[in-house]
């Protein structure tokens, strides 16, 4: 770089470090494409496909014509759908305040044990995370049922008289959710509350700070990266879920998950099925910039 | 003063520290019911009828089922041997990119992470429809890796940003080649995270219900599709004793992956 003068002309070391370099791109190339192709072929232009089917006209059987139509969209706002859209809003919201209260009162417990028995409970709750999603969600169908463990023991301390219709219900539908998604929620409030300073809280308290003040004036601001992160992995999915409101809800109230499933499947109406889709997609993209604002402007305000 | 906020502030502590023990409990009480139900002798579930293993009898003798299995662990075993080769590769190449090529790669790399899975089904389905391909393993297979790649790459990137990178130049100034240096230290060293790697995805694609709902064809059901068609008509104590035998693979899975892997994973650990 530093050479000025013109370099006699057949070098040999230019030419070298040149294929050298093209050598390199080449293999960092190699070793990207198979990651990098499955994700453009398989994720980025599918994407891409389904936002054009949802302005295409359906078929005699139900699959794409081509064309081009808002209808498939103006069709979603028929009360039926609406309807589904709204529940599925509430639904996600109350489940991910509950995983996220739950999963911060679990986060804060474990925090404050000793490293040993941190790892411990860390086991405990990693093994139901990863125990099979069916297996979790049918175990309700056995604790719910009338005459099943719950009710002898609602029937024991004589809450109910004989078999309880528990399920299917919208309460073991909401039940089911909280406890399929109650670990994702606990691992990132965990990680963000054990990298805070425990001294904070301590001190807090000396300087007369109330149990519930030393909580929301300290802890929960400082874990608050946790928590967006907790809500994110919580509320996005819970939309998307379609077992839990078959299996434990009587498939009568609907989440977006079933929606979609039922419109390609039994419906065989794809394009609308597309349509739901992207609106399940831009949803996200929407709370996505919305937790990504609130982080960003919580770092502003921290430093 | 002071006593009297200390006990102010430990009432509550011990209020909530027996709330997330009862949170966690909960968190057992299904898991445990499923295993002891799979031993009861009665035709209904909920019922307790006396011991039995006669259940496991019977789930044996369920060829359906067993064929769904036979499915799944094919899918499993190639998507998550793809997923983790795939993100090994990624992660050497990565190492060699730029800090903006590597946020762009890392950023596409992770995305399925956030998108919600019913979505990139469909996607994948709009797909295989406009190409008019049938539904079979290679689509189950293409569908899985789609949804394990993510997770691949997120222990195996993990493991090789904490690799000291001294060690692969000190190969490369012992003479190794390229695939020498990879297969002498960068494979070996990495041992560990593809090994938590590859069961991770294949209990991920194991169990997957979503993706499988658009990507499997006739003659492919999946284990978990199988199960499902057959809750959709109730609960037999049958479906509970092949509950408690994926209970037990869990667990096999985590000692094999590590506690270590595990929390690297889930709560963001150092190497240690």
């Amino acid at each position: 770089m530093t050479v000025t003068a013109a370099p006699p002309a057949p070098v040999p070391v230019p030419p070298a470090a040149r294929t050298g370099r093209a050598r390199h791109r080449a293999v960092t190339f190699a070793l990207l494409a198979p990651a990098g192709l499955t994700v453009l072929a398989l994720v980025l232009v599918p994407l891409v496909l389904v936002v054009r089917n949802s302005f295409a006209l359906p078929d005699a059987y139900g699959g794409i014509e081509g064309g081009f139509t808002f209808a498939n969209y103006t069709e979603l706002f028929d009360p039926v759908y609406l309807k589904v859209f709204g529940y599925s809003l509430g639904m996600a919201a109350l489940n991910t305040a509950v995983c996220l209260l739950l999963g911060y009162l679990v986060s804060y417990y474990l925090a404050g044990r000793s490293p040993q028995r941190q790892g411990l409970l860390l086991l405990l709750i990693i093994v139901p995370f990863w125990t099979d999603f069916l297996v979790r969600t049918f175990a309700w169908i056995n604790l719910l049922s009338p005459g099943g463990p719950v009710n002898g023991l609602t029937d024991a301390l004589g809450i109910t008289h004989g078999p309880a219709q528990w399920i299917p219900s919208q309460g073991a539908s909401f039940v089911g959710l909280v406890y399929a998604f109650l670990p994702t929620a606990i691992f990132p409030i965990y990680a963000t509350l054990r990298g805070v300073d425990p001294s904070l809280g301590e001190a807090a308290r000396d300087l007369g700070c109330g149990w519930w003040r030393v909580h929301t004036r300290v802890l929960l601001p400082l874990v608050r990266p946790g928590l967006l992160a907790a809500a994110l992995l919580t509320f996005i999915p819970t939309l998307g879920v379609f077992v839990i409101p078959v299996l434990l809800g009587g498939g009568k109230n609907q989440l977006v998950g079933n929606l979609i499933v039922t419109l390609y499947t039994e419906f065989r109406n794809q394009p609308m099925g597309a349509a739901a889709s992207v609106v399940l997609l831009v949803l996200m993209i929407a709370s996505v910039a919305v937790l990504g604002t609130a982080a960003r402007r919580l770092r502003r305000r921290t430093s | 003063m002071s006593g009297r906020t200390r006990l102010t502030g430990r009432l509550p502590d011990t209020v909530t520290a027996w709330l997330a023990r009862g949170v966690i409990v909960f968190l057992y009480v299904p898991i445990v019911v499923v295993v002891v139900l799979s031993f009861n002798d009665s035709d209904v579930t909920y019922r307790w009828a006396g011991f039995s293993t006669r259940w496991y009898g019977v789930l044996a003798q369920d060829t359906d089922l067993l064929s769904a299995l036979r499915v799944s662990a094919e899918v499993g075993v190639v998507s998550a041997t793809l997923a983790t080769a795939g993100g090994l590769l990624a992660a050497m190449g990565m190492g060699r990119l730029g800090p903006r090529g590597r946020a762009l790669f890392s950023g596409s790399l992770f995305l399925p992470l956030v998108i919600p899975e019913i979505v990139l089904g469909v996607a994948l389905l709009s797909v295989f429809g406009t190409l008019k391909a049938s539904l079979g393993l290679t689509t189950l297979v293409l569908g899985h890796l789609v949804v394990t790649l993510p997770y691949a790459a997120l222990i195996v990137l993990g493991a090789h940003r904490a690799l000291d990178p001294a060690l692969e130049e000190a190969a490369t100034d012992l003479g190794c080649g390229g695939w020498q240096r990879f297969r002498l230290v960068t494979v070996p060293l990495l041992k560990q995270a593809l090994l938590a790697s590859w069961l991770l995805c294949f209990t991920i694609s194991f169990g997957n219900i979503v993706m499988s709902t658009f990507t499997s064809g006739v003659g492919t059901t999946t284990l978990p599709l199988r199960v499902y068609s057959l809750l959709k008509t109730g609960l037999t104590p049958e479906i509970n004793a092949l509950g408690t035998l994926l209970v037990l693979f869990t667990f096999v899975i985590i000692l094999g992956a590590g506690l270590r892997q595990m929390r690297r994973v889930l709560v963001g650990d150092g190497t240690d």
